[in-house]
């Protein structure tokens, strides 16, 4: 549902790997801004209901 | 609520879209489609009119037709009235009705309710509980049910105090407000529902054009939820204001030939208004129409007719102005044009074939002009705003008033929205590295985004860059080829313009990458096989990374720590 596809190619590393990890942390994202949803669409009620009652998108699934 | 429950699978949950000039209801039917509801008259656009006559009220299209001959006991364009102090109100659509008098500061009509009476002092709260019981009793006579609530779509402009105005005159009319919803929005899941509710991510113009106003509002659905970017309103510019134009033109030609303006007798004037008002209509469909009005003044019968382009070009400035208002709205919410995706065109005055074409023209070819001018599949725009409330009405039918007001509170309703869209570098078709977004900017969070990418032709080490892109917008210089369309008449105010340019210049978007966040390293990945990428953005805005070869046990995971 969530899902989406892209036909490109994620690019080849070459040269020195900046960490010992294999996934490295640069920086965080851009400060978000609170901004009301509209309450209204079965997507909303979905958030809503996850939301109320404390439930992450996998519990949710279920 | 507790012992309404039998009653509630007895009865039935409608939209209603309360306009100042027209108003519809709408109920979503079983297998989940909104549809219109017609009254007893077979009006699915039901004029907000009432009038009183010989000790009978009348409603809609019965009462409209008496703003001709008794246009003081006639009550119109009130909806915006609702839940204001006299003081607070422009009466000025309100001058050829009732007149909205001040009552100890409360808006009020006076007309005479009983033939032979003294006339009354309607309020306006009570006015407004007559309309939606008129309404409420058309659904319910349609329906075969009794109607037990209603979701009604509101202006985005609408105060707390209208609100709560509208919740308790609907109360006086035995009607429960489940909810008030905001019109653009109402609009936009009408269009969301014709693709079965898939949670695309656009952002979207929605320009309504009404009656005795228009509104714009820029709004950014993303998973299937929308938030409200920007919004601009324009209370002199409508229907109303188009049927001025016809209006005008017409009493012009009756005074060439008999020397009296019809403008300067009530009675004509709200007779040519009427007529006016039905050539306009024609003119959506037909390119003429023509209007026949016996006795229209001084006794004097009146013939004419009038084709669609002397009437575009006599409107100009209506059409001018409306396309003011959406550009306005859309600077408002700091976009280019180039970045709305889509635009809805709401309201009875959208099926105006010349407003769609102008739309038509601002925006790129690529972009949807949802209108019926400029789009076959289109849905009528009179009945958007009713189809969106019948199908939240549909969908909230079970909550009770409890779950209603806790879904809606701003505990729920207010979160972070991403400043920038986050995603991933690919490797272009020119081997340049290019970002795709996964979650774009404006979608709120808790998010999640799944997306699958290709490994690199020859395999090999892979790098999922986690970054934020930026829009940019590219500005190309085209040649502009000949349109030999000048004699035509068709482009008349534009001619000039064009002539003189040769060269045309075209505004593209394009996403660019802004800042690196991290990166996933998947070591050996052969040829053909998929990489999938998850994005969680979680309330406190920290993102968790999951990168992992379809079909494998190899994976990496990480966490993007909150700003
Ligand atoms: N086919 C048509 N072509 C042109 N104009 C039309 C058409 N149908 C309806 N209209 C116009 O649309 C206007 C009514 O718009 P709408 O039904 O959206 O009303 P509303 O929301 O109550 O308006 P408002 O609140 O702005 O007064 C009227 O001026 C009417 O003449
Ligand atoms: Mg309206």
């Amino acid at each position: 549902m969530d899902s989406v596809k892209f036909d490109d190619a994620l690019p080849v590393f070459s040269g020195e790997w900046p960490g010992e990890n294999n996934f490295v942390f640069h920086a965080p994202i851009t400060s978000p801004v609170n901004r009301k949803l509209e309450p209204l669409g079965p997507h909303f009620l979905a958030h809503a209901r996850r939301k109320r009652h404390s439930r992450t998108f996998s519990e949710d699934d279920r | 609520m507790s012992d309404s429950s039998a009653e509630q699978e007895a009865g039935a949950v409608i939209g209603i879209a309360f306009g100042n000039t027209t108003s519809s209801i709408a109920y979503t039917s079983a297998d989940g489609k909104a549809e219109l509801i017609a009254n007893e008259e077979g009006d699915r656009q039901i004029p907000t009119v009432l009038s009183y006559l010989d000790s009978d009220e009348f409603h809609g299209g019965e009462a409209k037709a008496q703003l001709v001959r008794n246009a003081s006991n006639t009550v119109a364009y009130f909806r915006d009235y609702l839940g204001k102090k006299y003081s607070e109100i422009d009466p000025t659509n309100s001058h050829h009705s009732a007149h909205p008098i001040d009552a100890d500061g409360v808006v009020s009509f006076k007309v005479v309710e009983k033939s032979g009476e003294e006339p009354s002092n309607i309020s306006i709260g009570e006015i407004t509980t007559r309309h939606l019981k008129r309404l409420r009793d058309s659904a319910a006579d349609f329906l075969g049910k009794e109607v037990t609530g209603a979701v009604v779509t509101v202006p985005t402009d609408f105060t707390e105090a209208q609100r709560e105005a509208l919740v308790a005159a609907a109360k006086g009319a035995n009607l429960q407000i489940l909810q008030t919803i905001h019109e653009p929005i109402a609009e936009a899941l009408a269009y969301a529902a014709k693709e079965n509710m898939q949670p695309e991510d656009r952002t979207i113009l929605v320009v309504d054009i009404g009656g005795t106003r228009s509104d714009a509002s820029v709004v950014s659905a993303r998973s299937g939820m929308y938030t409200i970017l920007a919004t601009a309103h324009d209370y002199e510019t409508g229907g109303v204001q188009l049927d001025q134009v016809l209006v005008d033109h017409f009493a012009q030609e009756f005074i060439k030939k008999h020397k009296s303006d019809p403008r300067e007798n009530p009675r004509a004037l709200a007779k040519l208004k009427l007529e006016s008002e039905t050539v306009k209509r024609t003119l959506s469909i037909a390119v003429t129409a023509s209007i026949g009005v016996d006795s229209l003044a001084d006794g004097f019968d009146f013939h004419s007719s009038i084709n669609r382009l002397r009437y575009e070009i006599r409107a100009q400035k209506v059409f001018d102005d409306i396309m003011k208002l959406a550009e306005q709205a859309v600077q408002k919410a700091e976009l280019d044009l180039v970045e709305i995706d889509e635009v809805i065109l709401a309201g009875g005055s959208s099926h105006t074939p010349k407003i769609a074409q102008r739309f038509r023209a601002l925006f790129p070819e690529t972009t949807p002009i949802h209108a019926p001018f400029t789009d076959a599949a289109a849905l009528n725009p009179s009945e958007l705003a009713a189809r969106g409330a019948a199908l939240q009405a549909a969908l909230i039918s079970e909550f009770d008033v409890e779950d209603i007001d806790q879904s809606t509170h701003p505990a729920v309703t207010v979160a972070p929205h991403l400043s920038k869209s986050i995603g991933v570098v690919v490797v272009g078709a020119d081997g340049s590295e290019e970002f795709r977004a996964l979650l774009p900017a404006q979608t709120a969070v808790p998010a999640r985004r799944v997306a699958a990418f290709a490994a690199p032709a020859e395999g090999g080490d892979v790098v999922v860059k986690i970054v934020e892109g930026v829009s940019e917008i590219r500005k190309t210089i085209i040649e502009k080829k000949e349109e030999a369309v000048n004699g035509e008449g068709e482009v008349e105010d534009e001619s000039e313009e064009e002539e003189e340019e040769e060269e045309e210049e075209i505004k593209t978007k394009h996403m660019k990458v802004d800042k690196l966040l991290a990166e996933a390293l998947l070591k050996g990945v052969e040829k053909g096989q998929k990489i999938e990428v998850t994005i969680q953005a979680a309330a406190d805005t920290s993102l968790n990374i999951a990168a992992r070869i379809v079909g494998t046990q190899q994976g990496v995971r990480g966490v993007i720590a909150a700003p």
